[in-house]
């Protein structure tokens, strides 16, 4: 399974970690077990890259200004195209949060925090409350419902959609967008593969230009995020086009295909500990910790985060070299033993403190908020409509989506409301 | 006394009310953090720190 390397390296192949293996999807953790125990540091023969496992190591390299998430830093990047040859996605990645210099990260930062930050929670709630009571009035009374099918599927893009400014009617190409966005800097997948994702970007990016464009036409550019991110101001400094497309691009990244995940997790995570619902229920004061641990509890990443070395770096006892790619495998982190009593027990009471659920250091999570709103939100409504729900028999008829590039993503997942037949018949 | 924003993920350190269960008296002025203090939110540095105003 491992062997030292010439240098004293720590080696892992698939046979330790196969993130695409199924019996790792349905049960993870004690592949977790064995890589938080053994290996806190290991080159990984198969993925070509490192892999960083425990709690410490995880929050150490997150902090690390040395390791970037600009994949444009690994070996293995396609080399930079002449500017003549540049599209919509290449130059607004260039401007994006995962590709400038700290100081302009920030600035980028400090301009869309008033969309997303916490003072604006409410504001946020505001925005999307109706759109998940419409996703809960079309289950309505039924006897039972797919959670993917009904809630998970629908309401993170919508809520993306909402908050950037998108029209219903275009939720459908937008999700389409939003998934190739994503899928074009996956490092494990094929170099075509994201190539054609990127080129399928391309609808996205000019949808975005034409809709910039028209607002910067108007006398004023609008009161949502995309209006604001027009008229924002840092001490005179403002965005040009593809700064505002590349924070588009990341709020995507950030908030729309992942945070389908949630809503599965929240649920089947609370479903299969009726005591912690009902404890919800007590104390809805415990929702925004629910939700983080249920996220910690549910650690429902398979690939790890990326990031790549930018010099020769000494981590953690090994030689890491310029370009090559390190994983941050934060979901075997959020069930690390050493910094978490009882990992695999969920407690919505758990003091959370210094967790990286969303990340750490300047990379934070910028849809951290949202996606507290959302689950908040879907929780208190699912809870308030189907008091008597639980799993339908066979644990949910739960399934996988095994192939998924990112995530162990639940694909079906079936509550029985509990709804007294003869209400429905009424 | 002033609030601050951490302009990565939106945390308040409010100098009125310090954070007691972190060890940070009420009054604490946000100079007098050690240099080192971290955002409790998202581990981001002091100099991630800009006034806030409500």
């Amino acid at each position: 399974m491992s062997n030292a390397g010439a240098d004293g390296r720590v080696e892992i192949d698939a046979r330790t970690f196969n993130p695409y293996s199924q019996d790792f999807i349905r049960a993870p953790d004690p592949v977790w077990q064995v890589l938080l125990r053994d290996y806190p540091i290991a080159w990984h023969k198969d993925l070509q890259m490192w892999l960083v496992n425990t709690h410490e190591l995880c929050d150490r390299i997150l902090k690390d200004n040395r390791f970037t998430p600009n994949f444009r830093a690994w070996e293995f990047a396609p080399p930079p195209k002449p500017d003549e040859q540049k599209n919509d996605f290449d130059l607004a990645f260039e401007k994006g949060f995962f590709a400038v210099t700290p100081q302009a990260h920030l600035r980028l930062r400090k301009l869309t925090m008033p969309a997303f930050s916490r003072p604006v929670m409410a504001k946020i709630d505001a925005k999307i409350h109706d759109l998940v009571t419409d996703c809960f009035d079309a289950i309505g009374d039924a006897p039972s419902f797919d959670v993917y099918d009904a809630l998970a599927s629908k309401i993170p893009v919508r809520s993306i959609a909402r908050m950037v400014g998108v029209p219903t009617d275009r939720e459908d190409f937008f999700h389409d967008f939003a998934v190739n966005v994503i899928k074009s800097t996956r490092i494990n997948l094929g170099a075509k593969e994201r190539d054609a994702a990127m080129q399928a970007t391309l609808p996205g990016f000019a949808y975005f230009r034409e809709e910039i464009a028209r607002r910067r036409a108007q006398p004023e550019p609008g009161n949502d995020f995309l209006g604001s991110l027009i008229g924002a101001s840092d001490n005179g400094s403002q965005l040009d086009d593809y700064e505002i497309l590349s924070v588009v691009f990341a709020l995507i990244t950030a908030g729309s295909d992942t945070a389908t995940d949630l809503h599965t997790y929240l649920l089947h995570g609370l479903l299969t500990h009726p005591e912690q619902l009902e404890l919800l229920r007590r104390r809805p004061e415990l929702m925004e910790n629910a939700i983080i641990e249920l996220l910690r509890y549910g650690s429902f990443g398979k690939m790890p985060f990326f990031r790549f070395a930018t010099e020769d770096i000494e981590f953690a006892g090994q030689q890491i070299r310029k370009g090559q790619a390190v994983g941050v495998n934060i979901s075997a982190a959020w069930h690390d033993p050493a910094r978490w009593e009882n990992p695999n027990s969920l407690d919505i009471t758990r003091k959370l403190d210094g967790n990286i659920v969303f990340g750490t250091g300047a990379h934070f999570c910028i849809g951290t908020y949202l996606v507290r709103v959302q689950g908040s939100l879907m929780l208190k409504t699912f809870m308030e409509r189907y008091p008597n729900a639980r799993l339908a028999p066979g644990q949910g008829e739960l399934d996988f989506e095994w192939n998924h590039h990112n995530a162990r993503r639940i694909n079906r997942l079936v509550v029985d409301t509990g709804l007294n037949p003869a209400r429905r018949a009424a | 006394m002033n609030k601050w924003i951490c302009v990565i993920c939106g945390f308040i350190y409010d100098e009125a009310a310090g954070l007691p269960e972190h060890d940070i008296a009420p009054g604490t002025r946000f100079e007098d953090l050690p240099d080192d203090w971290t955002c409790p939110e998202c581990g981001s540095p002091k100099d991630s720190f800009e006034i806030y105003t409500d």
